[in-house]
């Protein structure tokens, strides 16, 4: 069957911007991607918090390929792929730990966790052109950008810094938030849903959701004695950005917590005074008063909303099918009393079990529930199409997405939209 | 922890009772009786999910992990208030469960407070979709005068995901 062309409308003059939703159910379309996307993208694995000696491991999947995310004996963060040279078997069968050698349990070959094969049994049958040096773990390419770990498995990807272009700014706001490091705290929310993985990256810098998914959620911050900020998101306070390559924010000023004491309250202003010693008034005000949705194409989320920082990637099994893994991230420097605040508002909100990601996955459920009607072809991506500044509840941040996975699977190049990133944004009233 | 503690309190209550209270509890979530279900906790109750990567941990650890579920009884109580709202879209309309209890133990007794211990595999369908939990259930039990109460109550999944399951938006 015939990839669908186009797949995009992207029309500037009349202010117009379609998505096919073949996008979401075909199963060549998820072909495709697999092939241009996932193969070609740089692809978060982890935090280097993660591993926080030499000989640390976790084992997970990244882009659908089993990983061994690994400290090395030297202190060398590396990803080894989880499949050994001789016939495939994984290596490593933990989903966690320290050891500084993978014996294959099938026949015994043994790989240093450099990667290196170093025992093989019986390793005298084979030939002269036999060469066990070119039989390592399978490495892609990995760098770190402030300790966030990515992996390619292209060798034509950019260096990750250029990659990442301005979303780089970004991942500094949420590194600069402590001195001695953010850690990603124990406890991995592993879930699914039945929708495509494309629309959970829409819905991760949606705006325009809030009042209406969420409504529940705002209620239960005014019966806990907070101020919800919904209304202001309506008034236009905000911003959606592209930041390049196809990834995007979205920043708004800060919301409440529904968990809040005075003296966790005394607590956040100290380390708000804190970021101020460290960076300046403006800096800090951006890190401590403002919140931001951001999207790291193709499939990694990062959401920081003052109360808590959640890290999600999202990988397609099937076109309607997605595997979701969330952790939470928190400055490693703070109290006892602020971590417990970060978590207690954290999980109340994200997870499959919290309060409102769950409404978030029911609505992209009905949606690809909704794509079972062929006769509806398009979906509408339009909102606030044209503006130099759009604010979060319009749509931009997810026409930015679009035009990049469009380039990738078709080859077309775009223009991009609104304004570039500056730091001007910190919050204020427009 | 599944070792039966000698304490040297009596055991003021028999399996047959915890039993029967655990039934009750289940019916009363089964028939979405929620506020009822709510009075059976302590004002200090926690209702409780570990990560499916931590089923092991310890309550003192709650501070440092991310958690599905950890809730004090006033966030409880906005969980029963918010799923009964037609907003809570994640449950409206409502998913049909049944609950399953098993292997019901009294793992020991201090004080006023009884530990018991209970298999769980809890079916829930919604949207065409039939999935099923399955686990341990750890409970501190309070004598009250109008009966037991709950003063913890954890929910640890066997499952190392929730695929396909994708939410506990019921009371697990």
């Amino acid at each position: 069957m015939a990839i669908q062309s186009p797949l995009i409308i992207d029309d500037r003059e009349r202010g117009l911007f379609r998505v096919h939703r073949s996008a979401f159910t075909s199963e060549e379309i998820l072909a495709l991607e697999r092939e241009k996307i996932f193969s070609k993208a740089w692809l978060y694995v982890g935090h280097e918090s993660e591993l926080p000696k030499p000989n640390d491991f976790v084992t997970r999947g990244v882009g659908g390929r089993p990983v061994i995310f690994i400290r090395d004996r030297d202190g060398r963060i590396r990803v080894l792929l989880n499949t050994c040279r001789h016939r495939g078997a994984e290596v490593c069968r933990l989903s966690s730990g320290n050891s500084k050698v993978f014996a294959c349990f099938y026949h015994g070959w043994a790989y240093d966790n450099t990667g290196r094969l170093v025992s093989v049994p019986d390793g005298d049958a084979y030939s002269a052109s036999f060469d066990r040096g070119q039989l390592g773990l399978y490495q892609p390419r990995v760098e770190s950008y402030r300790d966030f770990v990515f992996a390619t498995f292209s060798d034509e990807a950019p260096a990750l810094v250029d990659y990442l272009a301005d979303a780089r700014y970004f991942l500094d706001i949420i590194a600069d938030q402590s001195a001695s490091g953010m850690e990603i705290v124990a406890g991995t929310h592993y879930y699914s849903m039945n929708a495509n993985w494309k629309l959970l990256m829409e819905n991760s810098v949606d705006g325009y959701h809030a009042l209406t998914v969420h409504q529940t959620y705002f209620e239960m911050m005014m019966n806990l004695g907070t101020t919800p900020p919904g209304i202001d998101g309506q008034r236009g306070i905000g911003r959606g950005i592209d930041l390049g390559n196809g990834h995007a924010v979205a920043m708004n000023p800060e919301l409440g917590s529904p968990i809040m004491s005075p003296d966790i309250l005394a607590e956040k202003q100290r380390w708000r005074a804190s970021l101020v010693e460290r960076f300046g008034e403006e800096h800090a005000t951006l890190i401590a008063n403002v919140t931001r949705n951001m999207d790291i194409f193709p499939n990694f989320a990062v959401v920081d909303l003052g109360f808590g920082i959640q890290v999600r990637t999202m990988f397609p099994t099937a076109p309607g099918h997605t595997q979701i893994v969330g952790w939470q991230l928190v400055p490693g420097d703070v109290s006892d009393a602020h971590r417990t605040y970060r978590l207690d508002n954290s999980l109340t909100f994200w997870g499959p079990a919290g309060m409102a990601t769950p409404d978030d996955v029911e609505g992209l459920e009905q949606c690809q529930r909704g794509f079972a009607v062929k006769e509806v072809e398009w979906s509408d991506i339009s909102r606030g199409m044209g503006r130099d500044m759009p604010p979060i509840v319009d749509e931009l941040q997810m026409r930015v997405f679009w035009r990049e996975w469009n380039a990738r699977l078709t080859g077309e190049s775009y223009q991009r939209e609104g304004a570039p990133h500056d730091s001007s944004y910190l919050g204020a009233a427009t | 922890m599944t070792d039966v503690r000698h304490e040297p309190a009596t055991l003021a209550v028999t399996r047959a009772e915890v039993e029967d209270f655990l039934y009750h509890e289940a019916a009363l979530l089964d028939e979405w009786r929620l506020e009822e279900w709510l009075d059976l906790f302590t004002p200090d109750a926690v209702y409780e999910i570990p990560a499916t990567d931590l089923p092991g941990h310890v309550e003192s650890d709650a501070s440092r992990t991310y958690a599905l579920v950890y809730e004090h009884r006033t966030l409880l109580e906005q969980r029963v208030i918010r799923l009964k709202k037609p907003t809570a879209h994640a449950e409206f309309p409502h998913s049909r469960t049944r609950r399953l209890l098993a292997n019901v133990r009294i793992l020991g007794a201090a004080g006023d407070e009884v530990m018991a211990s209970a298999n769980f595999i809890v079916f829930r369908g919604r949207n065409g979709r039939d999935v099923f939990y399955v686990g341990r259930y750890e409970y501190v039990l309070r004598h009250a005068p109008d009966g037991l109460k709950i003063r913890h109550r954890k929910a640890v999944l066997d499952q190392a995901s929730l695929d396909p399951h994708g939410k506990i938006s019921i009371i697990l």
